[in-house]
């Protein structure tokens, strides 16, 4: 419990975590805004008959877990922040294994830490974001059944799950950059993970695109998942990368 | 009270650490003196198992560190600089450390006052000279009121003030019953605060013993500190000789 609430403790002063937040808190909500306002005039002009997208509000949030990405990977690199010129390279990490020695500890408590903050930071943005899209659209937007309450238990999963495997996989490179830069363009600019569907069934199964089974109905691929079997798929991913970047960590002279 | 037995450590095909055995005592300041790269922070690394040796043991107040249950308050730990991020304040690294070891709150307001941090501890760390860092780790380290003290050249980057005020306050410490092991490349700066010395050179111990001992028939520490690490042989200490 105490190596729990450290971990909070850690990231609740650490400027890039609030950073992060609001990225997480803002992404999702603003491209709403815009697409449901760009499907609203449509509908009006005619164009488009409604209702909109079974989609609209969940695809910003597959693309607003970039604060998620940015949580996970600050939450272990700033561990292996070297202190400034002046002092040789102390890191935060030192002072982290003598207070507590326990390396499994330690992963599993920052672990648990990470996914209390992501679960809340995506539980916030799914209601904002879902407000907008339904403020905009109306009953032409995504009905509030159960199913999408699924959905959104869904995008939690979904998020918490990224901010863990940006987390692991920072556990091996210590630098925060790699994981940012990849994890960061995969999700936004260029989708790698989804152009690799293209030329291979297999890419369906790959952490992301087998996860965003979870809350996104409508995917581009003949490739058919339930999402419950979409989020085992990415969970199984995670918890490998996780225990593999454990082994490593364990190792390592710190 | 910390035991080091037979340690050695490789890394690659480099031979960092080669039966490395020594203690340091209750009521007693241990110098661990050695020129840079000689092994000193390998060593304490090794104690407080931040690092792995391939042989032998390190055992504080008779357990390897990894055992025990809320070290800070069995070993407080100052390693070279802050040991803090620089973004945070130094009050908000003094809270998840404390934190870390179910510590209460109230020890911030008392370590802060104890390394006379002052105001400084609401500023960020980035903002740190070299000198309040170490101040800062310091403070970390006292936050469990600890038994054993170790720290890695405790006095590197404080001013004259801050170096006086370190040797009164280990000293004290010592005074109190509880172990301080310190190591440093300076004798000048130890010789006026170390009860016993360990002096390492190429990752071996070289001489080990009281102040009295290992200075010997040389004029100072460091007159026999560079007798013992020039290659030269331990010629004129009384120091047991390895």
């Amino acid at each position: 419990m105490n190596a729990i609430r450290s971990e909070l403790h850690k990231l609740a002063s650490l400027p890039s975590v609030w950073a992060a937040i609001a990225v997480g808190l803002l992404v999702a909500p603003v491209v709403a805004y815009l697409s449901s306002s760009t499907t609203l005039s449509a509908i009006q002009a005619g164009t488009d008959s409604g209702p909109a997208s079974i989609d609209s509000g969940f695809q910003e949030l597959a693309f607003g877990v970039v604060g998620a990405i940015i949580l996970g990977v600050v939450a272990v690199s700033s561990e292996y922040v070297a202190e400034g010129e002046e002092a040789t390279g102390t890191r935060q990490i030192i002072t982290s294994l003598t207070a507590a020695p326990s390396r499994a500890r330690l992963l599993i408590a920052k672990a648990g830490a990470v996914a209390l903050a992501v679960a809340s930071l995506a539980m916030a943005t799914s209601v904002i974001t879902l407000t907008v899209t339904r403020g905009l659209l109306g009953e032409a937007s995504v009905p509030l059944t159960a199913d999408t309450a699924g959905r959104v238990a869904g995008v939690v999963v979904y998020w918490v799950l990224t901010a863990l495997l940006a987390s692991g996989i920072t556990l091996f490179t210590r630098s925060g950059i790699v994981p940012l830069a990849v994890l960061i363009l995969n999700t936004s600019v260029i989708t790698v993970t989804y152009l690799l569907t293209r030329v291979t069934a297999l890419a369906n199964y790959l952490p992301d695109m087998a996860g965003l089974r979870m809350f996104i109905r409508e995917l581009d691929s003949p490739v058919k998942i339930a999402p419950l079997n979409g989020g085992a798929v990415m969970f199984a991913w995670i918890l490998f990368v996780l225990v593999a970047g454990a082994i490593v960590f364990q190792r390592r002279d710190a | 009270m910390i035991a080091i037995e037979h340690v050695s450590k490789r890394r690659g095909s480099a031979q960092i650490l080669s039966d490395v055995s020594f203690t340091a005592r209750p009521g007693r300041v241990t110098g661990f003196l050695g020129p840079n790269g000689a092994g000193k922070s390998s060593t304490l690394r090794i104690l407080l198992g931040l690092d792995r040796a391939q042989e032998g043991t390190a055992l504080v107040c008779g357990k390897p560190f990894a055992e025990l249950p809320r070290p800070l308050m069995t070993v407080g730990a100052v390693l070279d600089g802050s040991g803090a991020h620089r973004s945070r304040t130094g009050r908000a690294h003094l809270r998840w450390v404390a934190a870390s070891n179910g510590l209460p709150r109230s020890r911030i307001d008392e370590v802060v006052d104890v390394v006379g941090l002052g105001d400084a501890a609401r500023k960020r760390v980035g903002t740190y000279s070299l000198g309040m860092g170490r101040r800062l780790a310091l403070a970390a380290a006292l936050l469990g009121d600890p038994d054993v003290l170790v720290l890695d050249e405790p006095v590197n980057g404080l001013d004259p003030e801050g170096i006086r005020w370190i040797r009164t306050f280990l000293k004290e410490r010592a005074a109190s019953g509880r172990t301080v092991l310190l190591s440093s490349h300076l004798m000048g700066e130890l010789a006026e605060t170390v009860d016993d010395v360990v002096v390492i050179n190429h990752g071996r111990i070289a001489s080990r013993g009281t102040l009295a001992e290992v200075t010997g028939r040389h004029r100072t520490l460091e007159d026999a500190f560079f007798a013992l690490t020039s290659g030269q042989s331990t010629v004129g200490t009384e120091g047991e000789a390895l």
